[in-house]
């Protein structure tokens, strides 16, 4: 007991060094996690401002301004495509999508970019550095690695590769096709409908497809043509 | 509410019919409207049977089609299209749609070559699956549909080189069969067809259905099989919101017959949450078959036109019995990328010369590699494992040469093999020898899981398969599956037409107990 006592003096101020140090662990863990995001990005329907400052790092990274196709990731909206995108798929694929994001984002801790400050976060450093940190996941030894990387540019391409510019700019927009309207659409309503929305009639039949090929030169999809965005 | 289906009251609801709990009562009960659900349901409901067909997901119209392929799987495909196996993680894409997989498909129907059809039938004791069986059930369901050779001037460029390809280096080449009716070449299969041209059960076999008779209820998910004794009596279920899932009324549905159709992959994970359902021979699950794809990307000197054409045009069985199928490949630019080498300027490079490039793909027949279906709790989606064996590894970098030559013999400048540790391009077959020379791991490759085989397999003896050669349940006198997962092996070639061919032996089957 008196041996106990004796000790206890000197055991508090390394009890309270490790407290501490914890705490300060802990603030910058969460400082990391959640502080400093510019203000100007705005949360969307489902990702976070935060998640939404890393798609849009991430994008101009995989898709940077010029070069063959003139639109960049951030002026081809892949940011709002990627949130709604997010949003439609189930909850389990979702939340394995956010945590995706956040491995990337915070993985610089494990696997630094390049040059001074490599440990920021992904969306914190500069887009050379982002490259050079996309090009460690995709040349990885490691399939993990190397799975993440096309996990996160299959759905950035996604976006980027449904923007009408894009597309148009490619050759390979959608064309305009005029409607054909045969008996089994008298059958169905639009998805999530009643039936009593079902707006064809057997006065509306059209003939079907004759299997005239589609001209190259056709006009395109009204959604996909140039105008206003 | 209690519905008793009647011979000539054919009608469909969708989810905004049912406002509360209801039961049915039919002859034949089929869950699952793909290709080979449908074929049974018009059948039986032809030869004057009381059929409910179940289907989870909601019919569409072209105006539900998204043109974008992103989005568009979101809606046509479970886990939005993002579901894939473990162990190996291979994509593997199912549909929940009315019409299944047919809506999204490329509409391929070869029939299945007869050595493939004799190694089934030596290999899991089967007598009546030969080639010389199932061709006039082939003929009967490919009339129906208008399985035909894809005509050349909607074939379009990328498919017309494959065939030059072909001819210059002495290999067979051929215009796919597909079930299309007056095909524009909008290249939108994978979308939906919105020229109406491809015969998807949606727009052939279930309408057909229902002016038989047939009631067809679709968001209504099956997820038990009730049994008494060594008979099926009814399934159970919810009704599902569309996209969502949501759960909303409950229903059972009795029958003399019971049919599972919903797939490979979800028919076992039915069967298993019914309490180890059918499974005496413990295969329920296992033997999970997939025809691993690989592609190459090629750029041509010329352009390509590459919007333009049937989806999948041309085909070469040339090296079937090597184990790999030869095809063309079309598909929403953002999932043609996932193969496209790079990120930056040089990926946005490799993209823009979209308008000079084609894409070919081969399948292997992997009957080596094997994965297995289980449920996941509290949910009836499926966790799969699959495994890639090296021997079919090899098989899939040999098609990979292949299609090399090919496409340096069509004229192509240059190609994307996508292969992790070789050369991200290669402008020569020179070049492309190390695709055939350098030892490969199956991480070394971007595989997808196309078709899906064997979980429910077909075998003679009872103790080594699920069900009979007429796909009844071994275990149950009134079960029966109808879909991919009864192949014993896989079929070396796009399956779909064979398991149409076998449904409607099928259903003649049960209609003879039917009287």
């Amino acid at each position: 007991m008196a041996a106990g006592t004796a000790r206890y003096p000197a055991a508090m101020p390394i009890r309270l060094l490790l407290a501490a140090a914890v705490l300060a662990l802990a603030a910058w863990g969460l400082w990391r996690l959640l502080g400093g995001y510019a203000a100007g990005v705005g949360p969307g329907r489902v990702l976070s401002r935060r998640e939404r400052a890393f798609v849009d790092a991430a994008s101009e990274a995989m898709f940077p301004p010029g070069g063959a196709i003139p639109p960049s990731g951030h002026e081809a909206r892949v940011t709002d495509y990627v949130d709604r995108y997010v949003e439609r798929v189930p909850g389990g694929i979702r939340l394995l999508m956010r945590l995706l994001f956040l491995l990337v984002e915070q993985a610089t801790l494990a696997f630094p970019a390049p040059g001074r400050g490599g440990r920021r976060r992904f969306s914190a450093l500069s887009v050379e550095q982002r490259m050079a940190a996309l090009e460690g996941w995709r040349t990885s030894r490691l399939f993990p690695r190397r799975l993440v990387f096309m996990s996160l540019r299959a759905i950035l391409c996604m976006g980027y590769l449904a923007d009408p510019a894009v597309l148009r700019h490619l050759g390979v927009a959608p064309y305009e096709i005029a409607p054909v309207v045969l008996e089994p659409d008298l059958l169905y309503p639009p998805v999530g409908q009643p039936r009593s929305a079902i707006r064809w009639t057997r006065a509306d039949l059209t003939p079907a497809s004759d299997g005239t090929p589609i001209p190259l030169d056709a006009p395109l999809h009204p959604d996909y043509r140039p105008g206003p965005a | 509410m209690s519905v008793t289906a009647r011979p000539g009251e054919g009608e469909v609801l969708v989810f905004a019919d049912y406002t509360d709990d209801f039961r049915e009562d039919a002859d034949v009960v089929v869950v699952g409207s793909g290709p080979t659900g449908a074929v049974v349901a018009y059948e039986l409901a032809a030869s004057g049977k009381r059929v409910v067909l179940l289907e989870e997901g909601p019919p569409f119209t072209p105006e539900d089609f998204v043109l974008e392929g992103g989005l568009s799987m979101t809606r046509t495909l479970r886990e939005g299209g993002l579901r894939a196996t473990r162990g190996y993680v291979v994509p593997t894409m199912q549909a929940i749609c009315l019409g299944g997989g047919s809506l999204v498909n490329s509409a391929i129907c070869p029939r299945a070559p007869a050595f493939a059809l004799d190694a089934w039938c030596t290999n899991f004791e089967l007598a009546r699956t030969t080639r010389k069986d199932l061709d006039p059930h082939y003929d009967a369901v490919g009339e129906f549909l208008g399985i035909a050779p894809t005509p050349d001037d909607v074939q379009g460029p990328r498919n017309l080189l494959f065939r030059d390809g072909c001819r210059a280096l002495g290999y067979s080449s051929e215009p796919i069969p597909r079930n299309v009716r007056g095909c524009r070449g909008s290249g939108e299969c994978f979308t939906g067809c919105r020229s109406r041209a491809k015969q998807s059960m949606d727009v052939s076999y279930v309408p057909a259905a229902i002016r038989a008779g047939a009631r067809v209820l679709t968001s209504a998910r099956v997820e038990r099989v009730e049994v008494s004794g060594a008979r099926a009596q009814a399934v159970t279920g919810r009704v599902v919101a569309p996209f969502t899932g949501k759960p909303g009324p409950r229903f059972r549905v009795t029958a003399r017959e019971v049919v599972l159709a919903a797939g490979c992959v979800a028919t076992p994970v039915i069967l298993m949450k019914s309490g180890n359902l059918a499974n005496r021979s413990g295969q329920v699950g296992r033997n999970l078959q997939f025809h691993p794809g690989v592609a190459i990307t090629g750029v041509f000197p010329e352009r390509t036109h590459p919007q333009f054409g049937a989806t999948q045009g041309y085909q070469s069985l040339q090296f079937i019995e090597e184990g790999f199928k030869l095809e063309t490949l079309w598909a929403p630019p953002a999932v043609l990328a996932v193969r496209t080498p790079g990120f930056g300027h040089e990926f946005k490079r490799r993209l823009s010369e979209a308008p000079f490039s084609a894409t070919w793909d081969a399948i292997g027949s992997c009957h080596r590699s094997l994965g297995h279906v289980a449920p996941r709790r509290r949910s009836m989606d499926p966790v799969l494992h699959y495994r890639l064996d090296e021997q079919d590894v090899m098989i899939l970098q040999r098609a990979l040469h292949v299609l090399a030559e090919i496409f340096f013999a069509a004229g192509a400048t240059k190609i994307q093999p996508g292969v992790h540790g070789l050369p991200e391009e290669m402008r020569s077959l020179s070049e492309a020898d190390v695709l055939r020379s350098k030892p490969m791991r199956p991480t070394d490759l971007i595989v997808g899981g196309n078709h899906v085989f064997c979980t429910t397999r077909m075998h003679g003896d009872p103790k080594q398969g699920v069900v009979d050669e007429d796909g009844k349940c071994h275990d149950l006198e009134n079960l029966w599956i109808a879909d991919t997962g009864i192949f014993p092996r896989c079929s070396s070639v796009n399956p779909m037409f064979t398991g149409m061919a076998l449904a409607h032996r099928q259903a003649g089957a049960i209609a003879e107990r039917l009287p």
